[in-house]
């Protein structure tokens, strides 16, 4: 089983096919699952920040390019756009903010932007679970496309796809 | 629910019963606030310890720490990376053990909380030249590297009482780290405080580790050190690094912001650069 298992860090994309396993640690970023039903190939992307700030570096970071950019490369490995759907996960914020800085408005704003982005991609979002305060540690099955949310030591699942 | 509280007390109040780290890490770290401290003296110390020796010059000799020329010697560290660098070197590699255990209760699994302590240094000392004070940035490296060193021996005892913390948590609308206390008379800062009280580390150490999450009840003359931290450890739980069960039940504090002086913009763009902070840290993981 371990083997199966992809750790996919900050900032990272990554895919895999059936039966591997996708996984990893929220706490703002925002965790976005997209699975072809048909192929039963996905990809994961962990966001951190809705959109380039600056002219920073890695696309991989923010919610307008790293989407994109994860679609493309499922479609590269042969997934076709109308079989894929979306889940996506994360956006906690921090408990109390002592003032109303851009910083704790970075979970929902990343949620919010990571809609936008599948939206105009076309893609719908068949499962989400986000917002509040706690973390998250997600596990993308590849299987058939069920995600996993674990949280203060819990466990949900979600199946659609 | 008393026993436990009494067990944790007995337990807090027992030296015997928290971790230890070896003695030549509290010399040290003591020796270099010591402005007639020899070089001489610090590397004899080192020495007499194979294991820290050989590690510190394995790290000495990283991309993290390196500045180029091979070091062979704890002698040539000392010079080449300077006392307080050296110093960091040694904490790194006695503390890690310590550290890098999985965490239960707070649901860290192994090597997690380690990482946190070291992206949450390494971010704190980029705050630290950020702002143009790189003479605190070897004090505010080694607090973020130990803050929650308390979370290690509370573990076993948020584990047993998780619910009704997080009970406290929900009902009463307070962060995590007050249910602590209100749950087991303790939380983890204080647990921590009284682990570097054991290791005779010194006292704004002890303040970083006791307030790094309430910056704002924390003595005038290390404020700056523990709002640094404070920020730092916000940014590393939001990007997803070392959370756990407590999640991001904590206040972000207004008065850290105020102390450190760095714009929402800033704050941000450090929170961008945490995906190269980690890469920064991934070979002392």
């Amino acid at each position: 089983m371990t083997n199966l298992l992809t750790n996919i860090g900050v900032a990272q994309i990554k895919t895999a096919s059936s039966p591997g396993i996708l996984r990893t640690i929220l706490g703002s970023c925002v965790g976005v699952c997209i699975y072809d039903r048909m192929k039963k190939i996905g990809g994961m992307a962990h966001i951190l920040l809705p959109s380039n700030l600056s002219d920073s570096t890695r696309p991989e970071k923010f919610a307008d390019t790293a989407v994109p950019m994860l679609v493309k490369q499922l479609i590269g490995e042969g997934a076709r756009k109308e079989f894929l759907s979306a889940k996506i996960a994360g956006g906690a914020s921090m408990f109390k903010f002592g003032a109303n800085t851009m910083l704790g408005q970075i979970g929902d704003k990343n949620v919010e932007m990571v809609k936008n982005v599948l939206s105009r991609l076309g893609i719908p979002i068949v499962a989400e679970d986000t917002g509040g305060n706690s973390g998250r540690v997600i596990d993308f099955f590849l299987e058939d496309g069920r995600m996993r949310v674990k949280t203060m030591g819990q466990e949900k699942y979600y199946y659609k796809i | 629910m008393m026993d436990i509280k009494q067990k944790i007390e007995s337990v807090i109040n027992n030296l015997n019963e928290l971790p230890s780290i070896p003695e030549v890490t509290s010399k040290i770290i003591n020796m270099v606030n010591d402005p007639e401290v020899s070089f001489k003296k610090v590397a004899d110390e080192i020495s007499k310890n194979q294991s820290i020796t050989t590690n510190l010059l394995k790290l000495s000799n990283s991309a993290f720490f390196s500045k180029g020329k091979e070091i062979t010697s704890i002698d040539r560290a000392i010079v080449t990376l300077g006392l307080k660098e050296v110093k960091n070197i040694v904490l790194l590699v006695t503390a890690k053990p310590i550290l890098e255990k999985e965490v239960i209760g707070y649901d860290l699994e192994k090597g997690a909380l380690w990482e946190h302590g070291l992206a949450v240094a390494t971010a704190s000392r980029r705050i630290s030249l950020l702002i143009k004070r790189k003479d605190i940035s070897d004090v505010v490296f080694t607090g973020g590297l130990i803050h929650n060193v308390g979370k290690v021996v509370l573990a076993i005892y948020v584990q047993s009482l998780f619910k009704e913390i997080l009970n406290a948590v929900e009902t009463k609308k307070i962060p995590f780290y007050m249910a602590e206390r209100e749950i087991m008379g303790y939380d983890h800062q204080e647990v921590g405080e009284r682990i570097l009280a054991k290791w005779n580390f010194p006292p704004v150490l002890k303040s970083i580790v006791k307030y790094y999450l309430e910056p704002e009840l924390a003595p005038a003359e290390h404020a700056l050190e523990v709002s640094i931290v404070h920020i730092s450890n916000a940014l590393c739980l939001m990007a997803g690094v070392g959370i756990g069960s407590d999640g991001l039940y904590q206040e972000y504090s207004r008065f850290a912001m105020g102390k450190v002086k760095l714009s929402d913009q800033d704050i941000v763009t450090l929170y961008s650069e945490v995906p190269e902070i980690l890469n920064e840290i991934k070979n002392l993981k």
